[in-house]
């Protein structure tokens, strides 16, 4: 029983903010990231707001270089020198850990509140040390555990829970495979059991069968233990069974932040109808898949107004100044003009 | 948050056992692996030291130099004895001068065709058998190549060695203090300042002496120790030390931007690696990012450009020693280059290319010991990625 003291004394730490706080594990407000490049300043994170509920995951899905991986490394203060802007708050379990200085950020939430699955988890291991050394390292360091054999006990677990074999952990990560590795990366991202995970582009450098495979784990994962998963993602079709909630991204800001179900089925704004009409389905005939003409816009000096409206095809004279993201019905937000009170779509919404 | 964790503790005993089964076999794939990189430097070592044989000779060239110089002396003789070989007829003393130079043709065994002799050479040579100097002695008088190899080594060892030691760590840590703090005016220094490595060391040596020994006169101007030589064992080390100084500076300063500035960079880019990332993200101190994430994957390349670095610096000492008169290995090459001497030359080469090729299979080994893509790809094809 003494083994599992360390770990528990950690769950009722986080129940007792559970409790005094809000229902949402995550509440990002008004982020921003800028950097600062030879360019530019690019703007990659700009006034991004969402809240997760407890328990609930999301997917945040945008087409590559619209900001979405710099918004999962906002919320993880993963940041490059170059940074120019870094504001906003974001409360994890009601506290805000904006304000946490580096140390204290360092020891209380890094891994122990919130992991990452990184993007390319094929480079995420050092190659010259054991895979269980580096699986059980958050839990040594955190102290989570009262010594080594302990930590490497919780990694076997978290290799079960992936579907690893467990003596995989003796080995170097160079005799893992592609898919082998990335399990790794999401087990060692359980080993601390964190508030939330962000899981960035976790399959994309796998083959089809692989990336299957990857997300039966998570879906599975997600049944069985109370985690919530935020999934960065530009491929639309692999997301839906894990997400609750769906977030748009374009052009480094969100442009529709709905639950899931509804989102899949009838997407509100101008770039998530597109996108959703891009994605290939069983019944749908080829021909009839949709494109998005154009490319988005660069993240330095973005065009005033709503971002989309240049490849839009419904826009209108008030696209030319930024639409505030309206609130429908079911708490969805879309930042569309045509959606504004009494606006042309808002009237057909819900018929 | 409620999940129960349900603790399996068989797993870990069965992968302990399975794991003494895998050492047992890995130890035999060492063995043989390193077995092989033995017998391929030892075929490299062989293919070099030909190859130099038959440069050195100049593809048997020097052959008709040395018969030059056999006529010349045995004319010398000659006319030393005009008075003994006075009343013989002319017939008499080209035949007697003939039978003289033929005599010593065999001897030196120019008689049999220059091939034949290379694999003689190269069998002595291999077998460290480097035969007598032509010209050169050693200082306690003997002409054997090997007892004026040994002679001058040990400097040669001490004052690289140093160098080495020094060059190592101050470079590392340097390095890495660099690398944290990329873009600020001590890295840009540096960057700035890394062509001063264009100057080989010797050239800074030469200033060194003149400021610090000719001007300040602080230290010695060269040498390895004040002569006369101290008795007292003491008193000998500190001097060899004082000696020592600026040698080693003049080295360092040959190469220190330059190697800052490169591992600086180095670790830079492995600094950017997925894997450091994700040890930041684990909560891991910047201390132990540094140890674990940056500084252990980098050794071993590191090492290598270090090593490999330096047995030029053994070639390149030859100027070296000889501007700070320090009697090593270098010094002694410059002065059989200088009196062509063939077997010296031969020789200080058989010992850098044993040198060389012993430095690589350290490295090897170091390899295997840091990086376990080597020691488990032994044999195999190895990466799979």
């Amino acid at each position: 029983m003494a083994k599992e003291t360390k770990l528990a004394a950690n769950n009722v730490e986080k129940n007792m903010n559970l409790d005094e706080k809000t229902a949402n594990v995550l509440d990002v407000q008004d982020m921003y990231l800028y950097f600062q490049t030879g360019k530019g300043i690019v703007q990659a994170v700009d006034n991004v707001s969402f809240a997760l509920e407890r328990g609930k995951s999301m997917v945040i899905v945008g087409e590559s270089g619209c900001g979405k991986t710099s918004l999962g490394r906002a919320i993880l203060r993963l940041l490059p020198e170059n940074v120019y802007k870094y504001e906003g708050s974001c409360l994890l379990n009601g506290s805000d850990i904006m304000q946490y200085d580096d140390e204290r950020f360092r020891k209380e939430i890094r891994w122990k509140r919130a992991a990452l699955v990184p993007q390319s988890s094929m480079n995420s291991l050092n190659p010259v040390l054991k895979v269980s050394d580096q699986v059980a390292e958050p839990i040594l360091i955190h102290d989570l555990a009262d010594n080594k054999e302990q930590a490497r006990e919780k990694a076997a677990e978290a290799f079960k829970k992936v579907g690893v074999p467990v003596d995989f952990l003796n080995r170097y990560p160079f005799e893992l495979s592609g898919g082998m590795r990335q399990r790794v990366a999401i087990a060692t991202s359980l080993v601390t059991d964190p508030d939330f995970i962000i899981l960035d582009e976790p399959t994309s450098a796998l083959d089809m069968l692989t990336q299957a495979n990857i997300m039966n784990v998570l879906t599975k994962l997600k049944e069985e233990i109370d985690i919530s998963f935020v999934l960065i993602t530009h491929d639309v079709s692999t997301s839906s069974e894990i997400a609750d909630m769906a977030a748009i991204m374009y052009a480094g800001q969100i442009v529709e932040f709905t639950d899931a179900y509804t989102f899949f089925g009838t997407p509100l704004h101008p770039y998530s109808e597109r996108l959703m009409a891009s994605v290939p389905t069983l019944e749908a005939d080829d021909e009839e898949l949709g494109f998005i003409p154009g490319q988005p816009p660069s993240l330095i000096n973005p065009p005033e107004g709503c971002r989309f409206a240049e490849r839009c095809e419904e826009e209108f004279e008030l696209c030319s100044e930024e639409p505030p993201g309206f609130e429908m019905e079911d708490d969805r937000i879309v930042k569309c003009w045509l959606y504004r009170e009494g606006g042309e779509r808002d009237a057909n919404y819900g018929k | 948050m409620d999940q129960q964790f349900n603790v399996p503790d068989v797993e870990s005993q069965e992968t302990d056992v399975e794991r003494e089964g895998d050492s047992g076999s890995n130890l035999k794939r060492i063995a043989k692996y390193f077995g092989f990189r033995l017998i391929a430097l030892f075929i490299t070592v062989v293919v070099a030291i030909y190859l130099l044989i038959l440069i050195a000779n100049m593809g048997g060239a020097v052959d008709n130099i040395r018969m030059g110089q056999i006529r010349e002396n045995v004319g010398m003789q000659m006319m030393a004895m005009s008075s003994e070989m006075a009343d013989w007829p002319s017939e008499r003393r080209r035949e007697y001068e003939e039978q003289l130079v033929e005599q010593e043709r065999r001897r030196l065994g120019l008689d049999q065709p220059f091939i034949l002799r290379s694999v003689y050479y190269l069998r002595d040579a291999i077998t460290l058998d480097l035969g007598r100097a032509e010209q050169m002695t050693s200082d306690a008088g003997s002409r054997r190549v090997q007892l004026i190899i040994l002679e001058r080594l040990p400097p040669t060892l001490m004052l690289m060695m140093s160098y080495f030691l020094i060059m190592f760590f101050v470079a590392l840590f340097g390095a890495l203090f660099l690398s944290r703090r990329y873009g600020s005016k001590l890295d840009k220094l540096v960057v700035v300042l890394a062509p001063s490595s264009a100057a080989p060391g010797w050239f800074y040596g030469i200033f060194l002496i003149l400021i610090f020994a000719a001007v300040l006169g602080w230290l010695p101007f060269g040498g390895m120790v004040k002569a006369p030589p101290p008795r007292e064992t003491h008193l000998y080390a500190l001097s060899v030390l004082r000696h020592l100084i600026l040698p080693v500076a003049a080295l360092i300063m040959g190469g220190f931007f330059l190697t800052i500035y490169n591992w600086r960079t180095f670790f830079l880019i492995y600094s950017s690696e997925d894997y450091v990332e994700m040890a930041k993200a684990k909560g891991l101190s910047n201390r132990a990012i540094e140890r674990r994430y940056i500084l252990r994957p980098t050794l071993p390349p590191i090492i290598t450009s270090f090593a490999l670095g330096m047995i030029v610096m053994w070639m390149g000492a030859i100027i070296l020693e000889q501007v700070f008169n320090w009697p090593g290995l270098g010094r002694m090459l410059y002065e059989a280059i200088g009196l062509f001497d063939v077997p010296i030359i031969v020789g200080g080469q058989v010992i850098y290319a044993y040198l060389l090729a012993a430095t690589v299979f350290v490295l090897d080994i170091l390899y295997a010991l840091l990086d376990p893509r080597v020691k488990m790809g032994a044999g195999a094809g190895g990466n799979k990625q």
